[in-house]
């Protein structure tokens, strides 16, 4: 009789909740913990300002991520192309009615309520594409002419957001872009030639004054952070220094001499990293990272067992985002890639990316209790 | 629709990449793991090193300058506290930023910012750098409140230099000013650089300031202290404590009191006054006038207030009793009486003064028109009759001239610790082949020129120092030589009596009993300067040194007035004196620059000069012990205080 059980699974609620993945809400909440304690430290032993909230925030987005990981996988691949196509308007309409904060245009206001198209796009996209390869058969997947919308769905949000400017969230974009067409079948001979193209293309736009004189400016910084002590470069060494000297064990937690005496500004947001690693040394900051590691091998598995393949493709598109946002930001602090302002998901101080990575683990949620058996 | 996979290739092929991109993602957090190693494990002990570095800095104490005090004490030059504001760099996001948010507190111009940020480009970004000083507690405490939301300003208490005296004493000690990059690139070791690229840190710009600096600067100290990110001391620590040493203390042989009376009476006048003693050579008053006010100079002087001191026709930044160069007029007549003496020429020697005498082709005046009369050389000194001199010079050598002038102190410089002296032109026949070394028929020694020369007009020039040293030495008979400063530190500078200068007394007599009639006896040139405070007598000379050749009225062709000329064409009044008659121990010198006659403008400023100086009398008054005044400034100074 546990037959028909296994034919509808979707039917009832409490089946649903049984067939939640608790070990990677386990993980998660794991990981806002390491959050809610860094930030606690940062505000120098104090559940204000940021610990208390960061804490209330994970809460409501847990309860987003179960409500949407409990809605039929069918009805977000329905509304897939809607979502993506709204996040490209609402894109588009930033340069015309879009606020301006901290130098960029990146937010829409509709009736006193902020909100940032391009993390929209960031689910949007992931969906879309996933929409996409799922209505293809293997052979047309290899082929070069069906390789023209997903680019084209890729690049025009990535253009969109590279001109708001915001160098982060389009290389973000673009990777896990890619990245969906990589795992959904990608020719082997296209992926090479376009990656030897898309060298020529970057070499070009450092030619052609394409990047904005700020973005050039964290590109060669990066590549050199004494260059300018005053900039971004002087975060990025503070930011090494701190590491650094935390050493096997670190300096123990509220101890950290660099994070603790403010040489780094902001450290509630990117360069929260910096003082986990002062404060718990190689040991805690490699666990972090396991941590990281463990969320997504853990989605990994569910894209593996998923039985449709737009549930797929639409975990292995939230791994990509989750694990780019984790490799860029550590390795952005130690020096490994650009000063671009990506947070540490779930870990760093901030609402709308903690949303949008629940939101995403909500899908992924989503293609994990539903069988479709 | 159905959603379950119905396409095992496809299937097959996810789950093949899907390994991939783990891999690859795994793989990247390897790099990621691999970068902490580096640095948590392989470069911990760089990194700790640097943390600690960023913790506690070392920093540099800057010493007190030493204190200038007056030969009886008398702070001349001192250290006052001073509120300030610095700016470390290194510690801001935005050095605009910060200056805009500093800017609402006091004011910034664009110049001013230009310059700080010229500033950091030279010395770094870790080096403070001074934004303003002098604040007036109520704007200090205003930025104080507003620190947190000023990243990089940092406000101290320092100390700046202070003249309590003013302008009374600038041409003595000079001032100091913010170390230029000549200056730091003059000094040999890092740690002296350092020092004078310390916030608020001063050199020697001028006068003694500048001769002394390495003295008066002292040893700076060094501190540990542990720092927060804005540069905020958070903690000093005793470990690796140095306290500074205070620079050495300068005496000076000045007597600043009588030094102020001389300023005032020089009053509105463009002139000098010295005063010495005429057996130790030491210079009591050292006076210019108009003077600046040091104190205006320290702290980077206002551009505008530069341009008008160096337009102002009264040269207020000329030193003028070191800088100053004048004909000596009929002071010069005093040498000569010495030089005619001894060529042989006696004292009672007489001339018929007719108002003028022939000689070659020009007429050579008397300045009394009428003459004066049948002179001897006291009386020739007394009424200060040219037409004698003028017979004098016929049988004078100008080598033998020339000879004594520069044995009375004429014609060199004296090293008295002021830098900028001149030496004047005492003119002989060597002078002239090289002054026309270019034009050999021009070389030959003339003597109508000696006539010239006998009088103090013509080539001779002298500065009113050199003045004091011949009015010294004409009363002492001694070869005394002029000091200014008569301790550093604890180094007492000795004072030896100097030798005689070879003059028979008789001469030296003659001279006296001249200088004396000239003051004290009727129809003497310079009545005016009669002593009236004590009994004591005063001996002088007048002397009015030719500013431009004569002017004639453009219309009547009329020979015009010194007093109808414009000032800057109007002679020199200069007034030569020694105190008292019978045992001299001062001797005075006053140049009025274009004052028109030395009995009238340089005379009467002369007798209150002197009537303070004898009054005081200070020569027979203990003055303070150098070795005791190091004593006392070490127990009393805060030493190891400042920056």
């Amino acid at each position: 009789m546990s037959s028909i059980l296994l034919q509808n699974p979707q039917k009832g609620l409490r089946d649903r909740i049984v067939r939640i993945n608790w070990i990677l809400v386990l993980l998660l909440s794991l990981l806002a913990t390491a959050g809610m304690t860094t930030l606690y430290s940062v505000a120098g032993g104090d559940w204000n300002p940021w610990a208390l909230k960061h804490g209330i925030r994970y809460g409501v987005s847990l309860i987003l991520l179960l409500g949407i990981g409990l809605v039929s996988i069918r009805f977000w691949m329905k509304i897939s192309y809607p979502i993506y196509f709204f996040a490209l308007a609402a894109l588009a309409a930033v340069p015309l009615i879009g606020v301006t904060r901290l130098g960029a245009q990146r937010w829409l206001e509709f009736g006193g309520l902020q909100f940032q198209p391009s993390e929209v796009m960031k689910i949007g996209l992931v969906m879309a594409l996933a929409r996409y390869y799922h209505g293809l058969r293997t052979d047309q997947v290899s082929h070069i002419i069906y390789l023209i919308p997903p680019l084209i769905m890729i690049g025009a949000p990535v253009g969109l957001v590279f001109i708001q400017p915001d160098l982060g969230t389009g290389i973000l974009l673009g990777s896990t872009g890619l990245a969906i067409v990589f795992v959904a079948g990608l020719s082997w001979r296209i992926g090479f030639l376009g990656a030897v193209g898309a060298l020529l293309a970057g070499y070009a736009a450092y030619w052609f004054d394409i990047l904005k004189p700020y973005q050039i400016e964290r590109i060669l910084t990066f590549m050199n952070p004494e260059r300018d002590p005053l900039g971004k470069g002087y975060h990025l060494t503070q930011s090494k220094i701190a590491i650094g000297s935390g050493g096997v064990n670190g300096k123990g937690y509220l101890e950290g001499t660099q994070s603790q005496l403010k040489f780094l500004p902001e450290l509630q947001t990117d360069f929260i990293f910096t003082i986990f690693g002062e404060e718990f040394g190689f040991v805690g900051a490699l666990g972090l990272l396991f941590l990281y590691l463990f969320i997504i091998l853990t989605a990994v598995g569910v894209a593996l067992k998923a039985k449709s393949h737009f549930g797929r493709l639409v975990t292995i598109g939230v791994c990509a985002t989750f694990s780019l946002y984790a490799l860029i930001n550590t390795g952005m602090v130690m020096g490994l890639a650009p000063v671009v302002g990506v947070p540490l998901p779930l870990v760093s101080y901030g609402g709308t990316v903690m949303v949008t990575i629940m939101a995403g683990f909500g899908l992924v949620m989503s293609a994990h209790i539903y069988y479709d058996k | 629709m159905n959603l379950n996979e119905q396409d095992p290739a496809r299937q097959n092929s996810f789950t093949r990449r899907t390994f991939l991109f783990s891999a690859g993602i795994t793989t990247l957090f390897g790099g990621v793991a691999l970068r902490l190693a580096q640095l948590q494990l392989k470069e911990y002990d760089h990194y700790v090193e640097l943390a600690r570095e960023n913790q506690f800095n070392r920093q540099v104490i800057s010493p007190l300058r030493g204190e200038i005090v007056d030969r009886f004490g008398k702070v001349i030059a001192t250290n006052k506290k001073n509120f300030r504001v610095l700016l470390i760099p290194e510690r801001t996001a935005d050095v605009d930023e910060t200056l805009i948010a500093l800017s609402k507190i006091i004011e910034i111009s664009d110049d001013k910012r230009d310059r700080i940020k010229r500033q950091i480009r030279r010395r770094g970004v870790f080096t403070p750098i001074e934004i303003a000083d002098n604040l007036d507690w109520e704007t200090f405490s205003k930025i104080n409140i507003e620190v947190p939301y000023l990243p990089g300003i940092l406000p101290e208490e320092g100390r700046t230099r202070d003249y309590p005296l003013g302008n009374g004493t600038a041409f003595v000690v000079g001032y100091v000013g913010a170390p230029t990059d000549r200056d730091l690139k003059a000094e040999p070791t890092a740690n002296a650089r350092n020092l004078l690229r310390q916030p608020g840190f001063k050199v020697g710009r001028e006068g003694l300031e500048r001769r002394y600096d390495e003295e008066l600067r002292g040893k700076a100290g060094e501190k540990l202290v542990k720092v927060n990110a804005h540069g905020r001391v958070i903690e000093e620590l005793d470990e690796g404590l140095q306290k500074a040493k205070q620079g050495d203390r300068l005496a000076l042989t000045i007597d600043s009191e009588l030094q102020m009376a001389a300023m005032e009476a020089l009053g509105d006048n463009s002139g000098s006054a010295v005063v010495m003693d005429v057996k130790t050579g030491e210079i009591l008053v050292l006076a210019s006038t108009p003077a600046f006010d040091p104190n205006n100079f320290n702290v980077g002087i206002d551009p505008v207030l530069w341009r008008d001191l160096n337009a102002d026709p009264t040269k207020p930044l000329v030193n003028k009793p070191l800088s100053g160069v004048y004909p000596p007029g009929s002071t010069f007549k005093l040498i000569s009486a010495i030089a005619a003496q001894k060529s042989g020429i006696s004292p009672n020697f007489r001339v018929r003064c007719r108002g003028s005498i022939r000689f070659g082709k020009n007429t050579h005046r008397c300045w009394k028109r009428g003459g004066h009369g049948t002179m001897n050389m006291r009386d020739a000194i007394k009424n200060s009759c040219d037409v004698f001199f003028y017979e004098v010079a016929k049988q004078l050598d100008i080598d033998l001239l020339a000879e004594t002038a520069r044995d009375f102190g004429l014609g060199q410089v004296f090293e008295i610790g002021i830098p900028g002296q001149r030496k004047g032109i005492v003119p002989d026949r060597a002078w002239k082949k090289e002054y026309f070394a270019n034009s050999p028929e021009n070389q030959q020694w003339f003597a109508g020129e000696t006539l010239s020369v006998i009088i103090g007009q013509g080539a001779v020039t002298s500065t009113p120092l050199q003045l004091a040293v011949m009015t010294a030495r004409l009363a002492s008979g001694r070869a005394v030589r002029p000091t200014l400063v008569r301790g550093v530190g604890e180094r007492a500078v000795p004072i030896l009596e100097a030798p005689l200068i070879g003059v028979d007394g008789d001469a030296l007599n003659v001279v006296h009993d001249g200088m004396n009639a000239v003051v004290n006896e009727l129809g003497g040139t310079a009545r005016r300067a009669r002593l009236e405070n004590t009994e004591t007598l005063l001996a002088g000379k007048t002397g009015t040194s030719q500013v431009a050749s004569l002017q004639r009225d453009p219309k009547t062709g009329r020979i015009l007035k010194n007093e109808e000329l414009p000032w800057r064409l109007r002679d020199h009044a200069l007034f030569v004196s020694f105190a008292p008659v019978d045992n001299p121990r001062y001797a005075s010198v006053i140049v009025v620059e274009h004052g028109q006659s030395g009995s009238r403008a340089a005379a009467p400023i002369a007798k209150k000069v002197m009537d303070a100086v004898m009054e005081k009398d200070p020569a027979l008054k203990k003055p303070y012990d150098p070795s005791v005044l190091a004593g006392l400034s070490s127990a009393s100074s805060p030493s190891g205080e400042g920056s």
